[in-house]
């Protein structure tokens, strides 16, 4: 992998802000708390314009590992602070920065413990967006945990319906996938030999035997797997997306479980290539039954909140199919899904806070005819919706699309099947939009506001960037492959 | 001899025979003797940290002066002088015992601080003995009689029990070797560990320690003291008693080479039971102490890890785990004392609604116990992670792997605290808490450095490594 030198340290600054405003909130008295959102806001908003910078900056014609930062750490275990972006994170950095800007957005209303809140709505995107952009396996580790904990009381204390419970199961589930990582990135530290936990120098060729690595990759993938929503070690994921406030739901959603994913691309895949190919076949039935049991299931739900957390559970199926054909298409449809699936969720949620902050309640049968109450919050949903089916020209087509043909390429019959789940999801996707948003109205709910402009400019970036992506799909791709291909070319055949 | 590398010891015994002749005076003025408390220990801490590099035996080679027992004095003295904060209101302790309160402390100090320096069998056994039988009276003081002396007895009947095994094994050491100063041990045990004997008698041995520390199965006085205890006292029992268990551990299991097959392997079994049941038990407990009680079993598990990989790394593993124990037990016992402002017992239901009656105690607490749970970026994860790295070292990946898995399980009852601390509201509003300027600012300094020496571990590992060095 080619490494290049680093400039201006954009990726610490995007870590300093997201720290920087977490401190200065922490020191704001709590009942300020305009001053809290508006520093929220624009710490967000900076880290915002810097991950556009880097994602627009990153020269593509050379490729390789860029914006490199390298600080010895922890010497005697050969652990560095080492950051850097190249094709397969830069599409996540992304992501998390316009869902952190527009989750800060979406949350203006918030009244309750303001201050505390958006402390450790900004201590767990720091963690994120540190292990998207970390290239040394301890500090994979620090930042997947300390993205995890904030929300637990994220969760528990700003939450609704059943929220002690939901946010208790997605710790336990999130820390039992830990459970797995740790052994497994320690183990692989040892038998290299090296002692490094550098990923770079980790992933040369050689260093793990195909023994090493089949024994490693299942512990990482299932690790990593939970936490991506990976079948059957989702369900911690349907009750967290529900029990989470609107903010949450969509970083929880939207961005972190795209971490399971990367995890397993960035440690899994990249130092256990032999162990990818040899779990591939189970990883693909994980993923084409995770893609049908998510629609499925979905199709049964009366709760807006699980219909599309069900629906996350079919679309990161799809991701893992993906991942699973051991292709340049199937890597570059995954990361592609990612971070439409990111955009798309995030909006859905956001749309559907809305909803509920007004109508107090987000059950499809006490709904209906929203469209006509609130045209333009129902616009965004519908949006998203489309999205979530896949329809041409916008995101989430392009995603679909390319895994699909890379998954009917290699594994025709489970290709296929999945395939057709996409039918059943495009089915439940239309009759919640047609019993929210269409049909008879509920008269409790006629005299509601729509969004105003100023809650809707969140709703409004997100909707934008499904469509730019969907209609200039190769502003992603073109960065995705100068990762994607080389990779796969340097993989033993 | 060389005086000045015994300083630590002299100033400690100084201090508790002053408290001595104080306790034979009439008059008893309990704020000044806190002060005098707080001054002698900060010295004793002080001495420590000057004679870190010192080096040398004394008293005919029965004990040993170097920085493995440098740096256990430093964290000792400094455990002391942070029980010592905590002692301005001892509300569990009637008056007229404050100054036998301190006697015992100070002695216990000197004792343990002996323990880590001993270079001879009956320094062992005298030194830990003199620590054990001053935490026995220590647990028997609390001002509720009842309580205090079950758990008293209870404590001192198993401590003795443990004390008669921990003899017999020495007995047959030294009968296998003939030799009675642990370096000498160091250079012929390797060559005769192999034989049941020894291996048996070095496992007698270790009881006593394993006693200290609260292994399985020596363990079942720590729920039932930590309980009996006055709060303080607990806090100190949880704290630097476990430092020193640590520290004695360490020096004697080096001793012993590559510790051979069955050593590693019966140490292998304390340490996944230690784990398990510690866990398990915790998960039932609703008074907070005993529930820490249960959570140092389990942590005596995390730190046998280390010890048997019997390298290096696993040394100085567990010399930072014995820094990262110091210091989040006793963030969480700062917290609990200062709730239980009266002394009593504190049920985890009875921190309802801390996030708002003192902010900074709410917050010390949840890092303590994200730190006990090994939830990075705190010291507690990388003194987990300095184990693991070492045991993998060694090949023991299932004992890894149940570690983990035990890990995941202490977080249920940790997070049920911290939803306490931060979820539960008061069945009737509670005032806010008082807590003192110096607490809040020390509770502050512990939360930063929990944090800091997590993320930035690198001068304490190094320290670490250096006094695993010495071991050896």
């Amino acid at each position: 992998m080619q490494i290049a030198d680093a400039g201006f340290p954009y990726l610490s600054a995007i870590l300093v802000s997201c720290l920087a405003g977490l401190l200065l909130i922490v020191a704001i008295p709590e009942e300020r708390k305009a001053l809290i959102r508006r520093v929220s806001a624009v710490f967000s908003g900076i880290t915002l314009v810097l991950s556009v910078i880097v994602f627009c900056a990153y020269d593509k014609s050379q490729g390789g590992l860029q914006f490199v930062e390298k600080v010895m750490w922890i010497p005697s275990l050969g652990i560095q602070y080492f950051n850097a972006a190249d094709g397969f994170n830069l599409p996540n950095l992304l992501l998390t920065g316009i869902v952190f800007f527009t989750g800060v957005l979406t949350m203006w209303e918030l009244e309750t413990r303001v201050k505390e809140y958006y402390a450790l709505y900004f201590l767990l995107v720091l963690g994120v967006f540190g292990l998207f952009m970390s290239m040394d396996l301890f500090f994979i580790f620090v930042w997947y945990d300390v993205s995890l904990f904030p929300m637990y009381l994220l969760i528990a204390v700003w939450g609704h319906t059943r929220k002690e419970y939901g946010a208790m199961k997605l710790t336990l589930y999130l820390l039992a996938g830990s459970a797995l990582i740790l052994p497994a990135i320690v183990y692989l530290f040892t038998r290299s030999g090296l002692n490094t936990f550098d990923v770079v120098a980790l992933m040369q060729p050689g260093v793990f035997s195909a023994d090493v690595q089949k024994f490693a990759f299942p512990l990482l993938y299932l690790g990593f797997g939970i936490l991506a929503g990976v079948w059957p070690f989702h369900t911690w994921s349907p009750v967290g997306h529900v029990a989470a406030p609107t903010g949450v739901s969509m970083v929880h959603a939207g961005v972190l479980m795209k971490i399971g994913a990367f995890g397993i691309l960035r440690v899994g895949i990249f130092l256990c290539p032999l162990g990818w190919q040899y779990w591939a076949q189970l990883m693909a039935l994980l993923a084409a039954v995770g893609i049908i049991y998510g629609a499925l299931v979905g199709l049964r739900q009366t709760d807006l909140k699980y219909v599309i957390g069900y629906s996350s559970v079919s679309h990161m199926g799809v991701v893992g199919l993906g991942l699973s054909t051991v292709s340049v298409d199937g890597l570059n449809g995954a990361v592609f899904q990612m971070f439409s699936h990111g955009i798309m969720t995030a909006l859905l949620f956001s749309s559907v806070g809305y909803i509920y902050d007004r109508t107090h309640t987000k059950m499809i049968p006490e709904l209906g005819g929203l469209s006509r109450i609130m045209p333009v919050a129902s616009a965004y949903f519908i949006l998203a919706a489309l999205a979530g089916m896949g329809v041409p020209g916008l995101a989430n087509f392009w995603g679909e699309l390319v895994v699909f043909i890379a998954a009917v390429k290699v594994y025709p019959v489970r290709g296929i099947v999945a395939v057709l789940a996409l039918v059943v999801t495009a089915l439940f996707m239309l009759r919640v939009v047609q019993k929210t948003f269409y049909g008879p109205e509920n008269e409790r709910h006629a005299h509601l506001p729509d969004v105003s402009f100023g809650l809707g400019v969140p709703r409004m970036i997100l909707a934008f960037v499904l469509v730019l992506f969907g209609l200039y799909p190769a502003l992603m791709f073109d960065v995705i492959q100068t990762a994607s291909i080389p990779f796969m070319n340097g993989l033993p055949k | 001899m060389n005086w000045m590398s015994f300083a630590p010891e002299l100033i400690t015994l100084t201090s508790a025979l002053w408290f001595l002749l104080l306790s034979m005076t009439a008059r008893s003025d309990p704020k000044r003797e806190h002060v005098a408390a707080l001054v002698l220990s900060a010295l004793g801490l002080a001495a420590c940290l000057a004679s870190v590099g010192a080096e040398g035996y004394c008293f005919a080679g029965a004990y040993k002066v170097d920085l493995f027992s440098q740096v256990f004095k430093v964290l000792l003295a400094a455990g002391l002088f942070l029980i010592v904060t905590l002692c301005g209101e001892l509300s569990d302790i009637e008056e007229r015992n404050r100054r036998e309160f301190y006697v015992l402390l100070f002695v216990c100090t000197l004792a343990m601080m002996l323990l880590v320096g001993a270079n001879h069998f009956l320094v062992v056994f005298i030194s830990l003995e003199l620590s054990s039988y001053s935490l026995y009276v220590l647990v028997a003081l609390r001002r509720d009689r009842g309580l205090g002396l079950e758990a008293g007895i209870k404590y001192f009947l198993v401590g003795i029990f443990a004390s008669g095994v921990m003899i017999f094994g020495l007995a047959l050491l030294y009968g296998a070797s003939g030799i009675a100063a642990l370096d000498g041990m160091a250079r012929v045990l390797p060559g005769i560990i192999h034989q049941p004997a020894v291996v048996i008698g070095l496992l007698l041995t270790l009881s006593g320690f394993f006693f200290k520390l609260a292994v399985f199965p020596f363990h079942f006085w720590a729920p039932d003291a930590y309980q009996g205890a006055a709060n303080q006292v607990s806090a100190y029992i949880a704290t630097a008693s476990k430092v020193a268990a640590i520290g004695v551990l360490v020096r004697v299991i080096a001793s012993a080479g590559d510790g051979g097959t069955y050593l590693v392997h019966v140490l292998a079994v304390l340490s996944v039971v230690s784990m398990t049941v510690g866990n398990l038990a915790a998960i039932a407990q609703q008074d907070l102490k005993r529930l820490l009680a249960y959570s140092t079993v389990a942590h005596a598990g995390y730190v046998l890890i280390g010890v048997l990989s019997m390298n290096p790394a696993g040394y100085s593993a567990a010399v930072f785990y014995a820094f990262a124990l110091l210091v989040m037990k006793f963030t969480a016992f700062l917290v609990l004392v200062e709730v239980a402002s009266d002394g009593g017992n504190l049920r985890v239901e009875e921190l309802a609604g801390l996030h708002r009656r003192s902010p900074i105690l709410a917050l010390a607490l949840m890092v303590s116990l994200f730190s006990l749970a090994g939830i990075p970026p705190t010291v507690g994860f990388t003194g987990k992670f300095l184990v693991f790295v070492a045991a993998m070292g060694e090949g023991h990946f299932t004992l890894v792997l149940i570690a983990m898995i035990n890990v995941v399980i202490s977080l249920y009852y940790y997070l049920l605290v911290i939803k306490a601390a931060y979820l539960l509201e008061p069945r009737q509003e509670l005032p806010a808490l008082r807590v003192s300027p110096p607490l809040k600012l020390l509770s502050g300094v512990l939360v930063i450095a929990m944090v800091a020496a997590g993320f930035f571990p690198n001068q304490i590992i190094r320290v670490a490594e250096s006094a695993a060095k010495a071991l050896l």
